[in-house]
């Protein structure tokens, strides 16, 4: 009797395992989300699921469906795409989370919730915006790479990390961003180029709290807007133009790649005026230079003096795009909320931001040349 | 005064030839001084066996008694007839191998051991001569437990050639054997082995308790006498380690350990074991302490891949596929997305097709257990990997459990361990990760638990003794190895003074040759 009970006992105990099983097999997989603004202010999700066919031998072969649908919040949609599917949604395995420019101008914290709310989430996914189109298209785009949409965007934007174009911030580390007052973010946009056929990083949009501005730092100037923030990839090339000797337009520039900077941000608050400065310390190498001629005296001190004027100015540029479009990139909200609470009782940040005055200073110290002089 | 006394009363200690084993408490019965009455007791013993063959001599005076089956002819011509035919002595009872008695109870005895016995009408007394015939194989290498470096000997079925080895190994006074007998109609000879002054008395006592306390029939193997005397029966894991190696044996008994051997039997069992003794093989002293290290910790390894990778996989692509890394999705989900049945089945079902191939393996001949080999682990392995029964990942799970499990150097650990993949594979498919955390609780709750002859199981970790951790994970220099360890209870805990003394002493010479003008000086000071 004794014994029987206990073998019940057991047993029950591992049925109740069985409850919470979640068969790999029996899953789709999402590898890509998108979501876009529906015409009557419902929501539209698209999503790629791969499914692989097993093969004897090497990879099998792999066909990709691409379910959309218009609902009401996320998982509402979430289920009626659950209709249209054999097995199982899954989203755990997500890579990257594409948003509609005409969504991410609203509020996109609805859109996310429910990923930062479920357990099983991949937080560590991408969030981008497409520029001028909607996630729909991309996630439905029939690319010239034989990869899928997911690896895709998911290497582009990887790509654009390493070469110091983005922060290559996933949704985990947005989500505080996306949630605090006194600090902004930006998201790597995407354009469709070439008749659908090819993706573009298209520099990085900027966001005021929770929702797009429509402003962006452009592709050209996002590795010094990354700089500024102190963020530094694998690789951070710089080409500026710094001569004008009216030759072969070639002969003007220089490439430099930036070996280590120190930025530092000080916030000051002035009778109630606040006021940044920012000074970005750079040791860099010269990894182009058409003019040659290195050896010449005085040559090198000249371009890293030329250098950090043209780094100051484009700073100031991109400094006062951000003021524009109201997103406090750096956090400066953040730190006069620490260190001088009393003013940030009394002013409105979104309203003071655009108005305070921000002064950029880099400083460019050349340390290599590569193996010619 | 007492040589007086000793010459008249003729008061000498007589010396008594030893026992080999303890005298048993049977009966002793005085043989009568009519031959045909004894000769009939003999026969009547041994309830008129065909083997028994009774040679008359001298007219029908005398008799010669042996068990042809049991005594060699040679031997018995050799040791009886030859020196009476050189006229070395003029009777069989002047011979000088011959031992003397008038039990006809001890007769009986000696005869089952191949003795003969000689009696003669008129004589109260009864001859004896070791007469008996052994075929032993040579000691061979034990086929489980080869060594690439070292020495390639192993235990044989006879015991006095087992301890022969061990004695010519361990060449000391204090290495003690003692004898039993078990098993009622077997009457298997059992001995103790130990190393008096290093082995713990309390230990070495208890082990005899255990080994008399033994009222069984039959003795026919060490792994037997092991299930009468370890301490916990209901364990997966051996508690005495099992050792065909002689030079295995010496050095446990030098660990101050006890070793249990049998007649008929080429295994040894030494108490008290540890865990990590199963995984310590005598190859590793062999090596270079670096790649002793590393191998030792290879094996370690294995214990938690032969324990948990399927259950692991398994949890893994039945609760928590969000641990798999990207890269992997794909090919994961590709290999088993078509298979019918759930991980669990498949797993079970190919560890089982492993213990199949393997069991059908070892009892067959060696050109066929090669053709089981190769039929099982390719062509099923394949095709069943192509008809969609289990997937690719699954098989190269279950081929690395199992190649993990032949790693231990120890046979019935390894039993052990593939014996306890099933547990975890169940508790891995029902309850997840949390199911193998519970399972690898109690396995290491039962570890810690465990005790063999009075020392922890799971020593040196639990309890921990960090000292004694220099011959478990890793394997130091054998020089800093001073002391014996723990678990074995030895009385002289120090196994070795300092052995590298030299390295000091070309130091000291050198810094002596690097100022001779103050050794000179202070020469001619002294000699003045």
């Amino acid at each position: 009797m004794k014994v029987c009970f206990f073998i019940c006992m057991v047993c029950t105990l591992f049925l109740t395992g069985c409850w919470d099983e979640k068969q790999f097999k029996n899953v789709k997989l999402v590898l890509s989300l998108g979501f876009d603004q529906g015409e009557e202010g419902e929501i539209i999700q698209t999503v790629s699921i791969p499914t692989v066919n097993r093969a004897s031998e090497g990879p099998g072969s792999e066909s990709l469906q691409i379910v959309s649908t218009s609902a009401n919040t996320p998982l509402h949609a979430r289920d009626k795409i659950d209709q249209m599917i054999s097995e199982t949604y899954d989203p755990s395995k997500v890579k990257v989370v594409l948003l509609g420019e005409d969504l991410a101008k609203k509020n996109i914290y609805p859109i996310l919730d429910d990923m930062y709310r479920s357990p099983r989430s991949n937080l560590n996914a991408y969030l981008a915006v497409v520029e001028e189109g909607t996630a729909k298209e991309v996630i439905s785009m029939n690319h010239s790479g034989a990869t899928r949409i997911s690896n895709y965007i998911g290497g582009l934007l990887e790509a654009a990390v390493s070469s110091t174009h983005a922060t290559g911030e996933n949704l985990q580390l947005l989500c505080a961003e996306l949630l605090e007052p006194g600090i902004d973010f930006s998201v790597p946009l995407l354009k469709i180029e070439d008749d659908g056929s090819l993706l573009t990083f298209n520099g990085m949009g900027l966001f005021h709290e929770k929702a797009y501005t429509g402003e962006k730092i452009g592709a050209e100037q996002t590795t010094m807007y990354m700089l500024l923030q102190g963020v530094k990839g694998r690789v951070a090339r710089l080409t500026e133009k710094i001569d004008d000797n009216g030759k072969d337009e070639i002969l003007d520039y220089v490439t430099v790649s930036v070996a280590e900077n120190d930025r530092k941000m000080k916030v000051e608050n002035k009778d109630g005026e606040i006021a940044a400065t920012i000074h970005l310390d750079m040791s860099v190498k010269i990894a182009e230079y058409p003019s040659d001629h290195l050896y010449v005296k005085g040559r090198i001190e000249e371009i890293s003096k030329k250098l950090s004027e043209r780094l100051t100015e484009e700073s100031v540029d991109i400094i006062a795009q951000l003021q524009e479009a109201n997103s406090d990139v750096f956090g400066i909200g953040r730190r006069v909320k620490a260190y001088h609470p009393e003013v940030w009782k009394e002013i409105d940040w979104s309203e003071t931001y655009p108005e305070i005055s921000i002064t950029p200073t880099v400083e460019v110290e050349i340390i290599q040349h590569g193996i010619i002089n | 005064m007492g040589i007086f006394t000793r010459i008249f009363r003729n008061n000498r200690d007589k010396l008594a030839d030893r026992h080999m084993s303890e005298p048993s408490g049977e009966k002793e019965v005085q043989c009568s001084r009519r031959l045909s009455e004894n000769v009939e007791y003999i026969l009547g013993a041994f309830h008129q066996t065909n083997d028994l063959k009774i040679r008359v001599l001298k007219k029908g005076e005398a008799a010669l008694l042996y068990f042809e089956s049991l005594a060699e002819h040679e031997k018995i011509h050799e040791k009886i007839f030859a020196p009476l035919e050189m006229g070395h002595a003029d009777d069989v009872f002047q011979l000088p191998n011959a031992k003397k008695t008038s039990d006809l109870e001890e007769a009986v005895r000696t005869l089952l051991r191949g003795h003969a016995i000689y009696m003669e009408e008129g004589k109260k007394e009864i001859s004896q001569f070791s007469v008996t015939s052994s075929f032993g194989r040579t000691p061979e290498e034990p086929q489980n437990e080869k060594v690439v470096r070292g020495a390639h000997d192993g235990f044989v079925e006879n015991m006095m050639t087992n301890i022969n080895l061990i004695r010519k190994r361990v060449e000391h006074r204090d290495l003690t054997i003692k004898y039993f007998k078990l098993g009622k109609k077997t009457n298997t000879n059992v001995s103790v082995i130990y190393m008096d002054g290093i082995a713990d008395p309390t230990l070495v006592q208890e082990i005899e308790t255990r080994l008399h306390s033994i009222d069984s029939d039959m003795i026919h193997s060490p792994g037997h006498v092991e299930e009468f005397i370890e301490d916990q029966s209901n364990s997966p894991f051996p508690q005495m380690l099992n050792t065909e190696r002689p030079d295995r044996v010496a050095a446990n008994l030098v660990e101050g350990r006890v070793a249990i051997m049998s007649e008929g039997s080429p295994t040894t069992l030494i108490a008290p074991a540890t865990f990590f003794m199963f995984y310590q093989a005598p190859d590793d002293y062999n090596m270079r302490w670096f790649t002793g290290t590393f191998v030792r910790l290879i094996r370690l390894f294995s214990f938690i891949i032969a324990v948990g990778l399927p259950a692991f996989y398994i949890a893994v692509v039945s609760f928590h596929f969000e641990v798999i890394p990207d890269e992997l999705i794909i090919p994961v989900k590709a290999s088993i997305n078509e298979i019918a049945y759930p991980p669990i089945i498949e797993g079970l079902v190919m560890v089982i097709i492993i213990e199949l191939i393997r069991e059908a393996g070892i009892r067959l001949p060696a050109p066929i257990g090669q053709t089981i080999g190769i039929v099982g682990g390719l062509v099923i392995g394949d095709a069943v990997v192509r008809a969609g029964l289990v997937s690719n990942i699954m098989v190269i799970v279950v081929a690395l459990t199992a190649i993990a499990s032949f790693v231990v150097p120890s046979n019935e650990l390894s039993t052990a361990l593939r014996l306890l993949t099933f547990p975890l594979i169940v508790l891995a498919g029902t309850l997840g990760f949390i199911g193998i955390v519970f399972g690898m609780l109690i396995i290491l709750t039962h570890l810690t638990r465990l005790h063999s002859f009075g020392v922890p199981y799971f020593a040196p970790l639990a309890p921990l003794s960090l000292v004694d951790l220099k011959d478990t994970f890793v394997r130091l220099p054998m020089f800093m190895m001073k002391l014996r360890p723990k678990d074995a209870h030895a009385l002289k805990p120090v196994a070795l003074d300092p052995s590298r003394e030299w390295k000091n002493r070309d130091g000291q010479n050198q810094s002596k040759q690097g100022s001779p003008g103050e050794k000179t000086s202070s020469t001619k000071d002294t000699k003045q």
